[in-house]
């Protein structure tokens, strides 16, 4: 069984070369990012960034070795129902399509380890340069990787065609007498199961967990992005008819437009195939960049709501300035706030704010939840998330502090400071950068007030926007940690996608051909199907982040959606999956095609 | 005559009343409609018929590739009408070799690999000498290391009838043997199937729409609209042709 399954690999080589793409660059990139993992242990920003990229990378091995194989075995059914034609038992096809899986995740493998090394490098580099771990930043390689990568390699290559190979063997020799026979139920019951389950999962985490919080909303975000994207392609045989409809309306009319439209309808599972890695990836970068953009709109909204203010100087006033109605002078401190006791002790660390409590109330329109922060006074603490009432346990600039909560903040979308503490408990050496919030008296001319004030001197709104600014490029550092690479990945597996549908319609395409179409037409009308599927999968891909960022949008109350990486994504998708379209199916029509007619051998 | 040589000889396989449906409940179509038919060993059976008269369903039905709607099925002794999918593929591998008219062969391998596959697949020792054996007894001693796109389709279906004959199969079933073949390449193929008919004792049924393939048989079933309609023993190409143009009119 294994000299045919060499054999076959000879003949195959498209649909084979792509498995092995997309088993070379999954093992790549979880082994790399396991060994950044371990080295990043010490920094926590990093950390949890890495963690979340093992997190998608490993998804996404699944996902695409998985359909990879899934597709390869159903683009062969003809070639099944001969060897059962033959004398194959049903066990003989499985064990056929599964030594050829392990053949390939064996070079997969062996490939993949190598370019791991490369991929380990440019994540630590990323990394580096985005400044969440310093540099030098030494990654270490341990042995047991291998094990790993092997894993990975082998271990979801063979569970990836476990359940295909099962349907495959299940061909029934007529089929192959039959030229396209009764082509396989794409809607399998498999698919009606994981799609539902895996979209209530999506549901349920978009509403159950409403994360306002950077820290909370992007893991959320990515989990709920990887089942709605799970969902959606298990599910796209559904939609993918439907889309074709539409298009089906549009350019239908056209002789081109009315065939494309027919090879829709009739190649369910090509479409289907071809979308989902497109899906994946729309959903991960749209779903990710749209949490993340509107959090940040959300923040800057909240900055600009409350402050009450015309100037902010980013130093201390503490002489009176004429023309200078108040100013609250506010410190930057690091703090570690300390809870449980004994082996639950935890320590976090966190930013707080030393004001004076007076000036602060008028530059600031934000009210405390509970209690008050008049009384701000003395060994006094205003907190988020705690109660009122109770002692904090806290360490500035060395000292330990035991103030009481004397007020309740709300939960900060903008990651701004979670406690105020009373200027006079902290020590002057633990203070931290100043800023100070003025407001101007009323006919007061404030260009006169900033230029009588320490310099530098920016208008609040000036200010809010440079905030925002600020945030915005910590966002595009998250996203290009955890999506460049795994990014990079999902779009060689569309591609790959795109190669391996291409490769079995020689023949009918030659077809096409001895009815009259010239080769441009042929071209024409293989592009046109293609960019259907590309609108069926960016489409899906866009309800998965839609279901991401509706979470979070109506937690926070506002929507922002990234119309900067929606366009690109959407030109990009066009444009990558045409000239690969283009590409294959200029390289199939080369042939003349009467040497294709009934070249079934 | 005919009857003489049944009675002398055991039975390869047989179809008792068998009937065929396809569709629903809406539009049923019957492809064969009580069909009996013995295909006594060690003759040749031609089964003809206008389009769609349902030969194909015949053959597959025969073969076990298709199950029936009512009626049985024998095959080599054995009642396959209701056998389950093991059993089929034990049958495929020892007693029924199969030629079709778009020879069917695997591409990624060579004629002497396409040959040794049966065996392979019944878990068979492989002597090479065996499949060598074969290849020669087609004619195609020297072309044994050419994948099928190398060989022309007269060879292409020697070679299909190689790996059909490896097995020794109790029927060989051939749907259109000669349907792609030039008339010389036509000839030669009805020749070899002649030949192991004559000398080695082979069953064959033969589905055909060529009077000039069904006169080499030894009787020819017409069938129309799923219905046995007339038969012949033996009968010259332009009989055949005859018969076959009453029908179609």
């Amino acid at each position: 069984m294994f000299a045919l399954s060499l054999s076959t690999f000879r003949e195959r080589w498209q649909l084979f070369i792509g498995a092995i793409v997309t088993v070379l660059l999954g093992v790549a990139l979880v082994q790399s990012s396991l060994l950044v993992l371990l080295a990043a242990t010490s920094h926590a920003e990093a950390i949890v960034l890495v963690a979340m990229t093992l997190g998608i990378a490993a998804f996404l091995a699944i996902f695409i070795v998985s359909s990879t194989f899934a597709f390869t075995i159903a683009q062969r059914r003809r070639d099944l129902a001969l060897l059962r034609l033959v004398g194959g038992s049903r066990g003989q096809l499985r064990r056929l399509l599964l030594s050829e899986a392990f053949l390939l995740g064996l070079i997969g493998t062996a490939l993949g380890v190598p370019t791991g090394l490369v991929t380990m490098r440019v994540q630590s580099w990323l990394l580096t340069d985005l400044g969440f771990v310093p540099s030098p930043f030494p990654v270490a390689w341990h042995d047991w990787i291998l094990a790993v990568s092997a894993g990975i390699g082998i271990g979801v290559s063979q569970l990836g065609v476990l359940a295909a190979s099962r349907r495959g063997s299940r061909v029934r020799p007529l089929e192959a007498l039959r030229d396209n026979g009764n082509a396989a139920r794409v809607m399998t019951g498999a698919r009606w199961f994981f799609g539902l389950l895996f979209l209530g999962g999506a549901i349920a985490l978009a509403i159950v967990s409403q994360s306002v919080n950077v820290d909370g909303a992007i893991p959320t975000a990515i989990n709920v992005s990887l089942c709605g994207a799970v969902a959606l392609s298990a599910l796209s045989p559904l939609v993918v008819p439907l889309v074709g409809r539409l298009f089906g309306g549009v350019f239908g009319r056209t002789t081109l437009g009315g065939l494309a439209h027919a090879n829709l309808r009739d190649g369910v599972r090509r479409s289907a195939s071809t979308a989902a890695p497109l899906l994946v990836l729309v959903a991960l970068v749209l779903g990710m960049a749209g949490a993340l953009s509107t959090l940040s709109a959300a923040g800057h909204r909240e900055l600009a709501e409350d402050v009450r203010g015309d100037l902010v100087v980013n130093a201390p006033v503490t002489q009176p300035v004429p023309g200078v109605a108040s100013a609250s002078t506010e410190y930057l401190l690091p703090v570690t706030v300390t809870t449980g006791s004994g082996e639950d002790e935890d320590h976090d660390n966190s930013d707080a704010l030393a004001v004076n409590e007076a000036d602060y109330q008028q530059a600031h329109r934000i009210a405390p939840v509970s209690g008050s922060l008049a009384d701000l006074h003395g060994m006094t603490v205003a907190a988020a998330g705690a109660s009122l009432g109770d002692t904090m346990r806290l360490s500035v600039g060395g000292q330990d502090l035991r103030p009481r909560v004397v007020a309740v903040l709300p939960d900060s979308v903008n990651g701004a400071p979670s406690l105020l503490l009373p200027r006079e408990i902290v020590p002057p050496a633990a203070l931290g950068p100043a800023r100070t919030i003025v407001r101007v008296q009323p006919g007061a001319d404030p260009a006169a007030v900033a230029a009588a004030l320490p310099q530098p001197v920016s208008t609040v709104d000036e200010w809010v926007a440079a905030s925002a600014t600020e945030q915005d490029s910590t966002n595009s550092g998250i996203m290009t940690v955890l999506m460049g690479l795994a990014g990079l990945y999902a779009l060689i597996a569309v591609i790959n996608a795109v190669v391996i549908a291409a490769a079995e319609r020689k023949a009918e395409f030659a077809a096409a051909r001895v009815t009259g179409l010239r080769r441009r037409q042929v071209v024409w009308m293989a592009l046109l199907e293609s960019w259907v599927v590309v609108a069926v999968g960016l489409l899906l891909g866009a309800v998965a982040a839609a279901g991401t960022v509706a979470g979070i949008a109506s937690a926070v109350g506002l929507v922002s959606v990234p119309w900067g990486m929606v366009g690109v994504v959407t030109a990009g998708s066009f444009l990558v999956v045409g000239v690969t379209s283009v590409w294959t199916s200029l390289s199939a029509t080369r042939p003349a095609p009467v040497t294709l007619i009934g070249a079934r051998e | 005559m005919t009857n003489a040589i049944e009675l002398q000889r055991g039975t390869a396989g047989e179809l008792r009343d068998v009937t065929r449906e396809y569709g629903g409940k809406q539009a049923r179509v019957r492809a064969l409609d009580g069909v009996s038919l013995a295909f006594p060993e060690g003759t040749w059976t031609a089964v003809m018929g206008p389009s769609g008269s349902g030969k194909s369903t015949l053959l597959h039905c025969a073969a076990g590739l298709e199950r029936v709607s009512s009626g049985q099925v024998l095959l080599a002794g054995q009642d396959i009408t209701a056998a389950k999918d093991d059993e089929l593929t034990r049958v495929r591998r020892r007693q029924i070799g199969f030629v079709f008219q778009s020879f069917n062969l695997i591409g990624s391998l060579t004629a002497e690999q396409n040959v040794a596959l049966p065996l392979r697949l019944s878990g068979r020792r492989v002597s090479k000498k065996e499949v060598r054996a074969v290849l020669a007894s087609v004619g195609l001693a020297d072309r044994m290391r050419h994948r099928p796109r190398e060989l022309s389709g007269g060879q292409q279906q020697r070679v299909a009838i190689a790996r059909a004959m490896v097995t020794r199969p109790s029927v060989l079933f051939a749907d259109e043997p000669t349907g792609a073949l030039d008339s010389a390449s036509a000839r030669s193929v009805l020749g070899l199937l002649r030949g192991m008919v004559d000398e080695a004792g082979q069953t064959i049924v033969m589905v055909t729409h060529d009077p000039a393939a069904a006169a080499r048989a030894d009787s020819v079933v017409f069938l129309s609209d799923g219905r046995i309609v007339d038969r012949a023993s033996r009968p010259s190409a332009r009989e055949v042709a005859d018969r076959l143009a009453a029908l179609e009119a």
